[in-house]
């Protein structure tokens, strides 16, 4: 404690005035005086007595000051007044650094602000690395995450061995009424044990017990916060309250914390209360299952077990293998899902920057700190320790740093703006959290502030290092003409230019492959003609639809469809089960004639998709063969489907499917449905992802309660909204609409990652281009201002402009070619990092990486040419004199 | 130099505050003159060391320190003990009792062997 103080007493000792002290000793030599007069001494025997007893007035001060202050911070505040002073003095020099520094730094801390925020947030889950989503996965469906079914989960929760606890849950969408206008509820039924494998308890109420998670057990619910306050007004006595889901009574239980979110978007939590019969089914793939992780068990491990499983159970029930992968993934990957690696990439990218930033900075200082060469020599030769001097040096590159940094927090702050106004959060056929705020804070400034202290020790080590092991002797006599100090000092100067040039086409190729893969993904043909089409989501609640009988449906379809068709500026209109590009998708298995009843799970499968008379015109998805459905296609009648063209291609192959039947059933219980037509390939998915197979059958066949209407319009399809919402609302006032897009607006929305990053990497790759122009021009320009005198000889005996151009320019040029020899070698050992982010684009592209490499060698070369120029235009007697 | 400074200005630390606690308020020079005194010639030759030593402990809040008028009427700086340093002069004392005990008993010859 008693030092503590003192301590504190010294650091504000370090900037005190030491007038007092002065009056104090003058007060104590005048005392002494008085004694000794009185002793009866002379007054000049009095004053000298008087002096020789304190011993020494200065070497008292000293000893005094050094215990007043801190001598290590009185040294640093020399430096940092003396570094501030010499910034001042180089103002050009100060700024091009401030500005080079602010531009790198803040770019960084605006893209980890959005990595902080997006995938290091903090989860509010029990030891999130330890709980894994537990998917399957097939080569024949692009390695998607599939859900499981209820009998193969039952078999991995009680033999797998490497799992504390397995919950399954499912879909289980709820419309809400009673609350305001009905509205349709992203639901999850999860087990008991399913909320305790997360470890989140509820902010109000209780979770459910396993005794109400049973069939036939009460009707409860769990509320997310973002419902509760928005439908509930935050009733703090929500839980034993009667709400209506899909026209049954349920009890809330309580409410979810604020952001809980998983699984994403749910609104609200019920019961799984799967039937213990049901464990025995391994034909439905509708289960989701959470596990955690013995402690011990590691994630490889824990794949390995599993798949062995699934092997074992292969060989016992080979009628119930599908040959499907068993996938793990650990719940903070889930969660981050496919934005992960493109931000790891930019997070990559904006690095390569900050490093160029540096190596740009590091060659002002080179060239600054030679005109410091003398200076440095002087001190040296005074006898200031060598580590002194590194010491100011470094100090002084912190400073730099430091203001750079600071004033990077306002592009950072922009940054952050930028990125939540571009962050893709309404992608429907991505996994991607959602983020509505990206805010600078305590983490991100002490981000900032460490790679503010790292680039500060990256870009001036060297420079100081290079000064502060000056010769003296050598810096006192030097004229400025080939000396080897000289020589070091351009080897530093030319790696720094490699060194840049490297980095950049790095980056430069990276962003051309993106941008080139986006825009291959942009022109890439959807299959439909997404212009001019409005598309209406909505959910069925089956207490007024009741599934089993589709007849509500059905009617409810049709009359919906007949009224948007007699609408104003509506052209056609339709309606499908999953309209494309929303994410939403099922899949029925499929047989031919002919065919034997394939083992479980390896009948080959296709999307299940439904659709009314004038869809695929609606949408201009072409019709290749055959016919579409017309309204004689209806319910009782006979059953017809069409296929898409990869389909066709791949079952059919030169036969005509036309008139050819496909069983939805099995062998022993056929489902037979007459192929009419072949219909154009759509990528369902989104522009870069795989066309998968499809069937399609009429709705009127086959209706369920997912449902999307699209409309083709004569005008702006966004204006229409209100209109289409009316004619539905006029068939049935309470059906929540859950989104109502345009189709091109849904198409871009699916791009928006792409675009994002491509903006972004495109952005950061000019940023690097146009430091590494500045860096190189400094430098070739340094160099010439230091070559005055010997080009000027030059010129004197005789050398042309022709010869100095060309030796500057040749200088330029090699460096540029070293460097852009170094840097593909680079691109060429890291685009395949870019891998997730490329799209019919191979990572290593000749053309791109030509076309780079130009681009990059023209820059350079334009850099270097001014510098050379104004070489090349020296006055050979000024040159010469200026001395 | 180092070791013995400490000791020397540990030593003096403890000589100070013992004068004050002696003699009450009083400036540097009195300081000096009195620890001269009583200390015969330790610090005839460099009062100048006292100044750190007072600077030290007023730091650690063990004495403070204000502007007045000596006896000659002459402007001086006045140091006096804090309570903390009241304890930290009863404190130093007892343990430079203790080792001064304990080096006597090894320097003096033992009697009863």
């Amino acid at each position: 404690m008693r030092k503590l103080r003192a301590l504190w007493m010294r650091l504000g000792g370090t900037f005190q005035e030491e007038g007092d002290f002065a009056a104090e000793l003058e007060s104590h030599i005048q005392l002494h005086i008085e004694d000794n007069l009185r002793a009866g001494m002379t007054e000049t025997e009095a004053r000298r007595q008087a002096l020789i007893s304190l011993g020494g007035v200065e070497q008292t001060k000293e000893a005094y000051r050094n215990r007043r202050g801190l001598p290590l911070v009185e040294t640093l505040w020399q430096d940092v007044c003396y570094g501030v002073r010499m910034l001042r003095k180089n103002p050009g020099f100060s700024a091009a650094a401030i500005l080079t520094m602010a531009l790198g730094i803040g770019a960084n801390t605006a893209i980890f602000s959005v990595v902080k925020t997006v995938l290091l947030a903090p989860l509010l889950y029990k030891d999130p690395s330890r709980i894994v989503a537990v998917w399957t996965a097939s080569p024949a469906r692009g390695g998607q995450s599939l859900p499981s079914s209820p009998g193969d989960f039952a078999i991995w929760k009680q033999k797998s061995g490497v799992f504390e606890d397995m919950a399954p849950s499912y879909d289980h969408q709820a419309t809400l009424t009673g609350q305001g206008p009905p509205q349709l509820l992203l639901g999850y039924a999860v087990s008991a044990n399913y909320l305790r494998i997360l470890g989140v308890q509820p902010q109000i109420g209780r979770l459910y017990t396993d005794q109400e998670d049973r069939p036939g057990g009460p009707k409860v619910a769990l509320l997310s916060d973002h419902l509760w306050r928005t439908k509930f007004h935050s009733d703090p006595r929500i839980s034993g309250r009667a709400i209506t889901l899909d026209g049954s009574a349920y009890t809330v239980l309580g409410v979810m914390p604020t952001g809980f979110d998983y699984p994403p978007t749910v609104e609200i939590w019920t019961p799984a209360a799967i039937a213990p019969a049901a464990f025995d089914d391994f034909k439905n793939t509708y289960v989701r299952i959470l596990g955690r992780l013995k402690p011990g068990a590691t994630l490889v491990e824990a794949r390995k077990a599993m798949n062995a499983l699934e092997a074992q159970i292969a060989v016992a029930h080979p009628g119930t293998d599908s040959g499907n992968r068993v996938v793990l993934v650990p719940l903070p990957e889930q969660l981050d899902g496919d934005i992960r690696k493109p931000l790891l990439i930019l997070m990559g990218a904006v690095g390569l920057v900050l490093l160029i930033a540096c190596a740009n900075t590091a060659g002002l200082a080179l060239a600054r700190d030679a005109s410091r060469r003398k200076e440095v020599a002087v001190r040296l030769a005074l006898g200031a320790a060598r580590l002194r001097l590194l010491r100011q040096f470094v100090t002084e590159s912190l400073l730099l740093a430091a203001m750079g940094g600071a004033a990077g927090l306002l592009p950072a702050l922009a940054g952050t703006r930028l990125l939540a106004a571009i962050f893709p959060n309404d992608v429907a056929n991505l996994a991607i959290p959602k983020v509505t705020a990206i805010p600078l804070d305590r983490g991100v400034f002490l981000f900032a502030f460490v790679i503010t202290l790292l680039t500060g020790f990256l870009f001036g080590i060297i420079p100081a290092i290079r000064a502060t092991r000056t010769d003296v002797g050598d810096a006192m006599r030097e004229t400025g003409r080939g000396n080897t100090a000289i020589r070091r000092t351009n080897r530093a100067r030319s790696a720094i230019v490699v060194t840049e040039v490297a980095l950049s086409l790095i980056l430069l190729t990276a962003a051309g492959l993106v941008v080139a893969s986006f825009q291959r993904v942009v022109s890439a043909n959807l299959g439909f003609q997404p212009k001019h089409v409005l598309s209406l989501q909505v959910f069925l609640p089956p207490d007024r639809y009741p599934w089993d009988h589709g007849e509500r449906t059905r009617a409810f379809v049709a009359e919906v469809v007949r009224k948007m068709n007699t609408l104003p500026r509506v052209q056609t209109a339709a309606a499908t089960n999953f309209l494309p590009l929303t994410g939403f998708w099922g899949t029925t298995d499929f047989l031919l004639r002919g065919q034997a009843q394939p083992k479980q799970g390896q009948a080959p499968s296709a999307d299940n998709r439904l659709f009314t008379p004038g869809y695929l015109g609606t949408m201009g998805i072409p019709v290749l063969r055959g016919r579409s459905f017309t309204t004689a296609d209806r319910a009782g009648g006979a059953q017809v489907a069409m296929i898409n063209q990869r389909l066709a291609r791949q079952y059919f192959k030169d036969r005509d499917p036309i008139g050819q039947e496909l069983n939805l059933g099995t062998a022993d219980k056929p489902n037979w449905w007459r192929i009419v037509g072949v219909a154009g390939d759509v990528k369902a998915f989104g522009q870069d992802q795989p066309t998968h197979l499809e069937i399609y059958r009429p709705f009127d066949q086959s209706p369920v309660p997912i449902v999307a209407f699209t409309l083709r319009t004569e005008t702006d399809p966004a204006a229409m909204v209100k209109t289409a919402e009316q004619a539905l609302w006029s068939v049935d006032p309470d059906l929540p609409i859950s989104k109502a897009i345009p189709m091109d607006a849904l198409a871009s929305q699916t791009l928006a990652l792409r675009r994002a990053s491509s903006v972004l990497i495109a952005g950061f790759a000019v940023l690097a281009l146009l430091l590494a122009c500045i860096g190189i021009y400094g430098v070739m320009a340094y160099a010439v201002a230091q070559r005055t005198q010997e080009i000027g000889l030059r010129m004197a005996l005789g050398a042309q402009r022709r010869d100095v151009l060309q030796s500057v320019m040749g200088l330029g040029f090699r460096l540029t070619l070293a460097g852009g020899a170094i840097g593909l070698a680079g691109a060429v050992a890291s685009t395949r990092l870019l891998k997730s982010l490329l799209f019919e684009v191979s990572a290593i592209n000749p053309i791109i990486l030509s076309s780079t490499a130009a681009l990059l060698m023209t820059v350079a070369i334009l850099a270097s040419y001014l510098p050379a120029r104004r070489a090349a235009s020296i006055d050979p007697m000024q040159a010469l004199r200026a001395e | 130099m180092g070791a013995k400074a400490d000791v020397w200005q540990g030593t003096l630390a403890l000589m100070v505050l013992k004068t004050l606690d002696t003699i009450g308020r009083q400036h540097g020079y009195g300081i000096a003159r009195r620890i001269e005194q009583i200390s015969g010639n330790v610090l005839s030759v460099n009062y100048g060391t006292l100044y750190p030593a007072l600077l030290k402990l007023e730091q650690e809040g063990a004495i403070v320190s204000e502007w007045g008028l000596s006896d000659t009427n002459r402007k001086a700086k006045f140091y006096k003990l804090t309570r903390a340093g009241r304890k930290q002069l009863e404190r130093e004392t007892r343990d430079w009792e203790q080792a001064s005990a304990i080096l006597a008993r090894f320097l003096t010859p033992a009697e009863e062997a």
